[in-house]
Order: structure tokens, then C-alpha cells, then sequence
């Protein structure tokens, strides 16, 4: 049975590949593969850096490079014209630290004489030598959502214990290509503890990040010492140590994720400590240290998000006690303290950068404006998205400006980048070229929504994601009634190649609140048709998507624009 | 030449003081009330005068220095602010209970100044308190002083800075059941108990040899002797045996208390002090010879075997023997009437006010270390101060003012209703501020999700 399964694995592996190699080696059928690697933008609104007021000019790209920026370029002729006449062009946003495309590394098994009291460092989390890229994938759909946000260059970070890895910079470019900018750029650190062995809490977390840094210290001594003389016992080096030493050198900066105020301080003393270079990732609550961040001269990588308005909103105006009422007014004074956290750096000199772990890149305008609003000046904005970060991770040679020679790493909007109504029109990263759709403005019209039966909102688009072996896929479900018939398109990974494909949905139906279609997908000369059913709870509705011999997998979805039809 | 080494000096001492954390100190002074110095007798109608966070004045119709508050405190009493010497309060992190011996640990590092319980022990009265590490560990994480400056938003402003070093043991049941029974390492017995710390110890030396020979030799010509691995566990052992840190052991039966003792000798060791020690009136002698004495409960015991054969007359018998004896919480509850505690030894015991109030003042402040610079009114000490309406032994006593370096931390006139240093932006449910197991001991916090997690593991790896 088994075998059976494997046997199946392995041709469908072999077919794949063959399918890959059929596919580079002749004429690219799919007709995907781009006809050239120049491109210009004409005649746009160029932004160059935080602080430009944005001038007429045309920019010229080659094979991933900016070529020039100006008002007279001669353009060679195989530059592919992007007429830009309406369009806005500002450097590329730059993620400080995320997690977009990392998986979990697998669970390390425990040895057979496992001591929870003294476990080996892979089983406790702290696996410095570990290598973002090797549980990267820039093909997830995380990394393309960020992208359409606006992001191109990345530093992921590795998801583990209190030492998971080595971050890496990556372009957000074409997933096929090899993406990697810097493999090596911080050793990540955290205050996660190991569960129910040592180091199982913060104290020990703290404890063990100095024995392990001091220790490494000692070792590089030993390394030295056997290097240059002879006569020296053999130096019995670690993989920890090795991977530390580094950070004990100071080549190698620490990227300490300390999202609340207690933990940023504990960093920084850590860092007094020790001695080593520091960057802190994914600060949430930080109102407070401003001041001890700006006297450590520590970069800080804020969280790209401020926190939800949910516990503002419910809070309830009449009905309650005076003792209520004054506890939603502190919760409401920390709720508009934290939205203006980012402005307060701002004034305080620091140039931060943001962080999009656990950050949602569909919120990434709203939180921008949001910041902008409560006080931070857009030149701050732009900045903290691109030149801030390119100083923080040691790139602004190549990365942060729109200028000659610097990467072509380019974000196009039909408005200025903070208007409320601008979109995202092209992202350009390592020089590849992302066209997105520009939503129409909706027509509000006067007329009631119909066709909700049971009070489930059934039509509008809706964004999906499955988890199936394969990785995770996603895309848009867009469903409509017409004359009282369901109806609409999915949109989905495409399995001959990159980019989305669309099918029509067809049988679709209602009943209560489950929600039924099928949809056919074309692959490899074969049509298969899929089947999704699920249960929707306001503006979710979570299920199953089934194919035909392969089983079914997991299927959430968002109802994004609920359709405010006739 | 002197000269310079004093502005050296003062030079040092300035860059210290700017590194740390700003500490504010204030000035004050309160008038007429009955002052119990706990050292220096009672004073009847007297002033307390604070300068700058030191007691500079204590006499009868003193005069405020210009722009100095003067506070009434006719018919009211001024004692020593309360000093806990076995708490948990202001801390994230109470057990690192992964091993048996865990010295490497510190308990300055998981300080949170904005815990609730730091105000609520200011409301009784307590200015300083001994926040120590759980007793999962026969060995656990060095502790920390806190000096309840409410407010604070730096944890390093309320560690007593100048408080000696101290670190937590624990014998018998807790380091049994965790690390024997449950992980099936020594110790499983208490023999296994006094093995770890001998061999803890035997190690340290070791440590220290292998310290001292490499640090000789790296500096002759041609040395082929490489460093040897740090470890802060074993080096924290050393500087127990160098006399820099003070132990403060939990125990309970008076054999392993005599085990300790036995052991402290053996090892040369002079500063320890005994944590509960229920059957300390058992063993009062010996711990007056040879130890800093015990901190003990007033009357609490029977929560689990080791703890039936208990008294309340226990903190007078260790008393009357000459023991230095203290009175602690263990709890963020019981922390709030430590005078009610202390006044406990008057009804078994038979106690005078002062040498009650000495339990839960001057002779906590000796097992700290710090009783130079707190624990009782006397000029030249720092200003931890509490007015009480009543004398504070009486079961009718209610603490008006707590000042901490001359700085007013908690006023019942001025208690706001909602004391939170922070409020999460997405809070949602309204919170409830009382904790269901407040009057539970604090010691084996953390210990119980470590077990979950490990015996998870356990089961795991027999199948």
C-alpha cells in the first residue's frame, strides 16, 4: 500500500519535472516567459527618496538594475514602454523583518537518553547555524500578497526557538528565479522558551543567551590559540558556537524580536551586557522606552500594524457603571496612544523601519494612513519603508532610492502613495514586473441588497486560501445571482505555471448556511473538477475543497467585498 | 595625589549613578506622631524630618526646611516601612524549574515593575520586598531586592541596588517531586538533595581551579593551556563560597535543616538563612549559632506532608533562642497585613511591641544584608516610612502612608480606583482584578506547565 503511494509520488515527481525541463528547453509554450528584462516607465511622477516632491521624469530598468532616471533618456530598443504619464514611481518598500514564505523548520526528534535538565541545543530551540532560505519558499502565496502591497526586498527570518537562525534578504521577484540578496544578514533571537526543558522560561532564555555568548567567546580564543601554536587540545567547537562567533566578532548583528516594552528593555540590557550589534524586530508597545531606545542608538523595526479597534468599538455608551465607563476611557487613551507611537519616534529622531511578522499585508494603506493621521509626516512614512530599513540592514548603496546603478526595485500608483485612493498598479522587484488590477471605484447606489436569504451574505468576492500538500494556494471567489441563479469565476494558482487562472463556477447552491460549487481545472491535457463546500458565518466561511483521487484539504475564506447589488 | 583619587572617586561614583536607573528620592516632614523606631525605643509626640531620601531629623517640634511638606500626623504612628523577605510579587518569571541546579538564573532579569501587587503591598504598609526564585531547584536563580517605587516604568528603579546579592535553595518535598520523582534525576531523596548541593559545591571548587591555573598561565610565554568553558551556574556556587552571596533556603523538617547546617560547615560557609522552617523551634539553637537565622510563616502549614509538624508559637521559640527571626508572605495576599502576622507572636508567644515588629522590620532587613541602611527610624537611614491610623500591632490597625525614600508611594486618601500602570489597547473584557489563587503560595509558580510539558514528553517517549 505504501510502496504503491511512493511509487505514484515518484512519477508524479518525474512527470513534473519533465514537464519543467519541456517547458525551458523549447519555445516556452506558455508563453510566459518574458521577452525582455528592459523596461521603461515614461514620463511618471518620480519620488526618488523620502522628501522628493516628485518631478516629471521617465526611469530606465535593465536585467534588474536602474539604468537612469531622468527627463532625457534615450531608450534602447528592446525597453518595453510602460507609458506612465498618470502614474506615480517611488523606490521599492523594504520589510525590515518578516516571516512571509518561511515554514517550520521540522520538529527536531528527542534522543533515547534525553535529560530535559541539559537537552541538545537543536531539541532547545537553539539552532543558531539554521538558514532562513532553507524554509523559505518565494513562491508562498504570503509572498505574494506582501508584494501587491508593495514590498520587494525582504529580510525573512527563520521561525525556531530562542535562536532559530540566520536571516537572509530576499527580492520578491519572479518565484522561479533565484531571489536571494544576502544569505547571512542577523543572527534571529527571541525570548521563546523551550518547552518543558531547559531554558523553559525568559529567566532561563537569558541566562543561556549569555552562557552561549560567552562561551563562544571563550572558544574563539581556543580556535586562535590552535591556529597559531602547537601543542593545543584539539578545540571541540560547537555548531552554536560556531554559528555565534560572528555575533561575539560584531560582524554579525543580533535581530532580537521584543514586541512589548518590558521585553525591548530586557534586549537592551542584554546588549549593554555583552557588547553585541543589536536590531529589534516586530515592537508593538513601545511608548514608554522611546527614550531608552533613542539613548542606546538601537534600530528598531516596528510592527507594520497598529492594534485593531475592536475593544473601542464595543464599547457600549449607555448602560453601564461610571467604573466602566472610566476603564474603556483608559483602554481608549492607550488605544489612541498607540496609534501615534509611530509619530513619537518620528519626533524623536529615531529613523525605524517596520516589520511585517504577524502583520497583515491587505492592512498595510490602512495602517500607513493611520500612522499618518495621528501625526507621522509622510516623509517619515516613505522613509521607514524604504531608506530606514536599506541603513538598518546595510544596503543603502544599492536599495532605498530611486537613482542610477541602485536596484530596480520600484512600487507604481495611480495617485500619490498615501492618498486613500491610490492603488497599487506595478511592482517592480529585482528588475521583474508585476501588473495588478485597479478596482474600480464602487457606484454606491440607494437600492437594498437583496438576495441574502436567511441573512447569509452569500454574494460579493471572497478571498481563499487551502492548505493541500502541495503548499498553500489561494485566490479570489466571486459569486453573483442572476435571476435567481448562482453563479460567478474562481480564480486559482495556475498548475501549468506561474500567475492565476480563472474557471467559471458552476452547480453552485445555498442551503442555510452552506455553501456549495464546482469548478473544472485544466492540467496537463486533463480536466478535473474541484469541488468547494463550507459553512459561512458572517464574512467567513470555512470548509472543504475536494479533488477528485487526491482527497480534500481545509478551505477558509473572506467575504472582502461583499456586493452591494441592485 | 589624594586629591585625584578622590575626584577620581567621585568622577566613578557619578558615572555609576548616571548608568543606572533614575531613583527618585524625596523629602518630607511628618509631625507629632508616635514614633516606633523598632532600634531606638518608642517616641512619644516626635517629628521625623526627610531630606533628599534620608532620614536627617527625629525630635519633638522640628521646623520644615523651606519648600519641604510638613504632614499632621497627630495621634497617629510612624514605624520602619515593612520589609517581606520571602515574596513573589513583581515578577514575570518565578521558577526556571528545568534543572536542579539553576544559580545561573537571575531574577533581576524578569523584574516587572508594573505588577499590581508591588501597589497592594504598599497599601500594608511593605516598602521592601525579597522577590525570590521558586523552590523547584535545591539550587534555584539568584534573587532580587525590590524597593517598591511604584510607578516605575524601568525595572531596574525598583531593584534596591545596593542590596548584597542573594540566591534561593529549596530542600526536601518541591526539588524531590519535580526533579526525582518527575524527571526521574537526583535528587529523589532528601539525601539526593544534600548530594547535589556537595557535589554543586565540590564542582565550584573545580571551577575556580581550573580558573585560577588558566588566568596564571595565559600570561606566561608559551602557554599551551586554553580556557577553560564558563559557566555562570558554577561561578555563582563560587562567589556562595566566597562569601558574596547570602542563601536563603526553603526547608521545612529539622533534619534537613541540621543537613544544611552540617553542610554550610563543612563548606565554610556563614551567610545562610532559613525560608519557612516549620520546625525551626526544633533545631533554634543551631540556627542561632550558625545561620542568619529563619524567616517563617506566622501560622501556616499542613499543605503537604513535611509541613503537619508546625507551631505558632514557632517564630518565639527561634526568637527566645537567640535566632534572628522575620515574618514573610510567600503571597501576594498575606503581604498586605504582615503586621497582623507579626502581631500574631504577641498571642503565641508573649512577644513585646518591639521585638514584634523587629519580625517584619530590622531582623528581615539582617537577612538581606541591608539592615545598614533600612529596617528601623534612625537618622542616617533611608526614609521607608508607613503612618498608620492605630498602633500597627492592633488587629484595628489601617496604613495611611507609605513613603519609599522619602517619596509617598501610596496614600488611602489619594488611592485611585484604578491603579494599572499599563492598559492593552485591545482589551476587551473588563478585568477582573482579583487573582482566584492569590492566597495560594507563589513558590511552585511555572513549575506546573513544566510538568505538563515534560511529562507530555515522558509518555511520548515510552511508547
Amino acid at each position: 500500500m505504501n510502496k504503491q503511494f511512493l511509487k505514484a509520488g515518484m512519477l508524479g515527481l518525474l512527470v513534473a519535472g519533465w514537464l519543467n525541463q519541456a517547458a525551458w528547453a523549447q519555445s516556452d509554450p506558455t508563453g510566459k516567459r518574458r521577452v525582455t528584462s528592459t523596461y521603461a516607465i515614461t514620463n511618471a511622477t518620480v519620488v526618488k527618496a523620502p522628501g522628493d516632491p516628485g518631478s516629471k521624469a521617465t526611469i530606465l530598468i535593465k536585467d534588474g538594475i536602474i539604468l537612469g532616471v531622468g527627463a532625457s533618456l534615450t531608450l534602447p530598443k528592446e525597453a518595453k514602454v510602460i507609458p506612465g504619464d498618470s502614474l506615480y514611481v517611488y523606490p521599492g518598500f523594504i520589510d525590515g523583518a518578516g516571516t512571509m514564505g518561511i515554514s517550520k523548520p521540522k520538529e527536531v526528534e528527542r534522543p533515547k537518553d534525553f535529560v530535559s535538565s541539559t537537552p541538545p541545543d537543536e531539541v532547545a530551540g537553539i539552532t543558531p547555524w539554521r538558514m532562513a532560505t532553507d524554509t523559505y519558499s518565494g513562491a508562498s502565496t504570503q509572498v505574494d500578497d506582501w508584494r501587491k502591497a508593495g514590498f520587494t526586498l525582504s529580510q525573512v527570518v527563520p521561525d525556531g526557538g530562542m535562536l532559530p537562525g540566520k536571516t537572509a534578504l530576499v527580492f520578491l521577484g519572479e518565484p522561479k528565479t533565484t531571489n536571494i540578496l544576502k544569505v547571512n544578514a542577523a543572527a534571529a533571537a527571541n525570548f521563546r522558551s523551550s518547552r518543558g526543558m531547559y531554558p523553559a522560561t525568559l529567566a532561563g532564555v537569558m541566562a543561556k543567551f549569555r552562557d552561549i555568548y560567552q562561551n563562544t567567546a571563550l572558544v574563539i580564543e581556543h580556535e586562535r590559540m590552535f591556529a597559531t601554536s602547537a601543542g593545543i587540545k584539539r578545540p571541540q567547537t560547537s555548531p552554536t558556537h560556531t554559528a555565534f562567533m560572528p555575533v561575539v566578532q560584531k560582524q554579525l548583528p543580533v535581530l532580537f524580536a521584543a514586541g512589548s516594552e518590558l521585553e525591548i528593555r530586557r534586549a537592551i540590557a542584554l546588549q549593554k551586557e555583552l557588547g553585541f550589534k543589536l536590531i529589534l524586530m516586530g515592537l508593538e508597545n513601545y511608548e514608554s522606552v522611546i527614550g531608552v531606545i533613542k539613548s542606546s542608538n538601537t534600530p528598531v523595526l516596528i510592527k507594520l500594524q497598529v492594534p485593531d479597534d475592536k475593544s473601542i468599538k464595543s464599547q457600549k455608551a449607555e448602560g453601564v457603571t461610571e467604573a466602566t465607563k472610566a476603564q474603556y476611557s483608559r483602554v481608549k487613551e492607550s488605544y489612541d496612544n498607540a496609534l501615534k507611537q509611530a509619530a513619537q519616534l518620528e519626533k524623536a529622531g529615531i529613523p525605524f523601519g517596520f516589520s511585517t511578522a504577524d502583520a497583515k499585508a491587505a492592512d498595510v494603506q490602512k495602517t500607513l494612513n493611520t500612522m499618518i493621521s495621528n501625526g507621522l509626516s509622510e516623509k517619515a512614512a516613505l522613509a521607514a519603508l524604504t531608506t530606514n530599513p536599506a541603513a538598518i540592514l546595510g544596503i543603502s548603496s544599492m536599495a532605498g532610492t530611486l537613482e542610477k546603478g541602485k536596484l530596480a526595485n520600484l512600487v507604481v500608483t495611480t495617485d500619490t502613495l498615501f492618498k486613500e485612493e491610490s492603488q497599487i498598479k506595478y511592482v517592480i522587484s529585482d528588475g521583474y514586473v508585476f501588473d495588478y488590477e485597479i478596482k474600480k471605484k464602487s457606484v454606491k447606489t440607494e437600492a437594498k441588497p437583496e438576495g441574502a436569504p436567511n441573512g447569509v451574505q452569500v454574494e460579493g468576492v471572497w478571498e481563499y486560501s487551502s492548505e493541500t500538500p502541495a503548499g498553500s494556494s489561494g485566490g479570489e471567489i466571486t459569486l453573483k445571482r442572476e435571476n435567481g441563479v448562482l453563479g460567478g469565476s474562481i480564480t486559482f494558482d495556475d498548475p501549468s505555471g506561474a500567475g492565476k487562472a480563472t474557471a467559471p463556477i458552476k452547480n453552485a447552491s445555498l442551503s442555510g448556511k452552506t455553501l456549495s460549487f464546482e469548478f473544472d481545472v485544466a492540467a496537463g491535457g486533463m480536466s478535473l473538477t474541484v469541488a468547494i463546500s463550507g459553512e459561512i458565518n458572517g464574512k467567513i466561511m470555512e470548509g472543504s475543497l475536494s479533488v477528485p483521487q487526491m482527497g480534500s484539504f481545509p478551505v477558509k475564506a473572506t467575504l472582502s467585498s461583499p456586493s452591494q447589488a441592485n | 595625589m589624594k586629591k585625584h583619587i578622590y575626584l577620581l572617586a567621585a568622577f566613578f561614583g557619578l558615572g555609576v549613578g548616571m548608568s543606572q536607573a533614575q531613583v527618585q528620592k524625596g523629602s518630607v516632614l511628618i509631625k507629632n506622631a508616635t514614633v516606633l523606631t523598632v532600634t531606638k525605643g518608642n517616641l512619644e509626640s516626635s517629628d521625623v524630618l526627610v531630606e533628599n531620601g534620608v532620614i536627617t531629623q527625629i525630635g519633638k517640634n522640628l521646623t520644615a526646611p523651606a519648600g519641604i511638606t510638613a504632614i499632621d500626623a497627630t495621634g497617629k504612628y510612624v514605624m520602619p516601612g515593612i520589609i517581606d523577605a520571602h515574596s513573589h510579587v513583581g515578577l514575570d518569571v518565578v521558577n526556571e524549574a528545568s534543572a536542579p541546579i539553576t544559580a545561573e538564573i537571575r531574577m533581576k532579569d524578569v523584574v516587572n515593575p508594573q505588577d499590581l501587587g508591588i501597589y497592594r503591598a504598599l497599601a500594608g504598609g511593605v516598602t521592601i520586598s525579597h522577590a525570590m526564585h521558586g523552590s523547584a531547584n535545591v539550587v534555584g536563580g539568584q534573587n532580587a531586592t525590590l524597593k517598591h517605587r511604584w510607578g516605575s516604568e524601568d525595572p531596574a528603579a525598583i531593584i534596591m541596588q545596593d542590596a548584597p546579592r542573594t540566591i534561593k535553595f529549596a530542600l526536601g518535598e518541591n526539588p524531590t517531586r519535580v526533579h526525582g520523582r518527575g524527571n526521574g534525576i537526583q535528587p529523589r531523596s532528601r539525601m539526593g538533595v544534600e548530594a547535589v548541593i556537595r557535589n554543586g559545591f565540590n564542582e565550584a571548587i573545580q571551577y575556580k581551579k581550573g580558573w585560577e591555573k588558566y588566568n596564571l598561565a595565559k600570561a606566561q610565554k608559551g602557554n599551551i593551556l586554553t580556557p577553560p568553558a564558563y559557566s555562570e551556574r558554577l561561578q555563582t556556587l563560587v562567589d556562595i563560597l566566597d562569601g558574596k552571596i547570602i542563601i536563603h533556603c526553603h526547608s521545612y523538617r529539622a533534619d534537613e535543616i541540621y543537613m544544611l547546617i552540617n553542610v554550610i560547615k563543612d563548606f565554610n560557609i556563614k551567610k545562610v538563612v532559613f525560608q519557612h522552617t516549620n520546625e525551626g523551634f526544633k533545631v533554634a539553637p543551631e540556627i542561632a549559632e550558625y545561620t542568619m537565622g529563619a524567616s517563617v510563616f506566622a501560622d501556616w502549614w499542613a499543605y503537604k506532608m513535611e509541613v503537619y509538624y508546625s507551631t505558632a508559637y514557632n517564630a518565639a521559640i527561634l526568637q527566645k533562642n537567640g535566632a534572628i527571626t522575620s515574618i514573610n508572605s510567600d503571597s501576594a495576599e498575606l503581604i498586605r497585613h504582615l503586621y497582623h502576622e507579626a502581631g500574631k507572636t504577641q498571642r503565641y508567644g508573649g512577644l513585646t511591641d518591639e521585638e514584634a515588629l523587629a519580625m517584619i522590620t530590622i531582623n528581615p532587613a539582617k537577612q538581606l544584608g541591608i539592615e545598614d541602611k533600612v529596617g528601623s527610624i534612625e537618622v542616617g537611614k533611608q526614609a521607608d516610612l508607613v503612618i498608620f491610623e492605630g498602633h500597627p500591632l492592633s488587629s484595628y490597625a489601617v496604613p495611611q502612608m507609605t513613603f519609599v525614600d522619602g517619596v509617598k508611594y501610596f496614600d488611602r486618601k489619594a488611592d485611585k480606583e484604578d491603579q494599572r500602570q499599563f492598559v492593552a489597547a485591545t482589551e476587551m473584557v473588563e478585568p477582573i482584578f482579583l487573582r482566584a489563587n492569590e492566597e495560594a503560595h507563589r513558590c511552585m509558580q511555572d513549575v506546573d506547565k513544566y510538568f505538563e510539558a515534560f511529562q507530555g514528553a515522558f509518555m511520548n517517549g515510552k511508547q
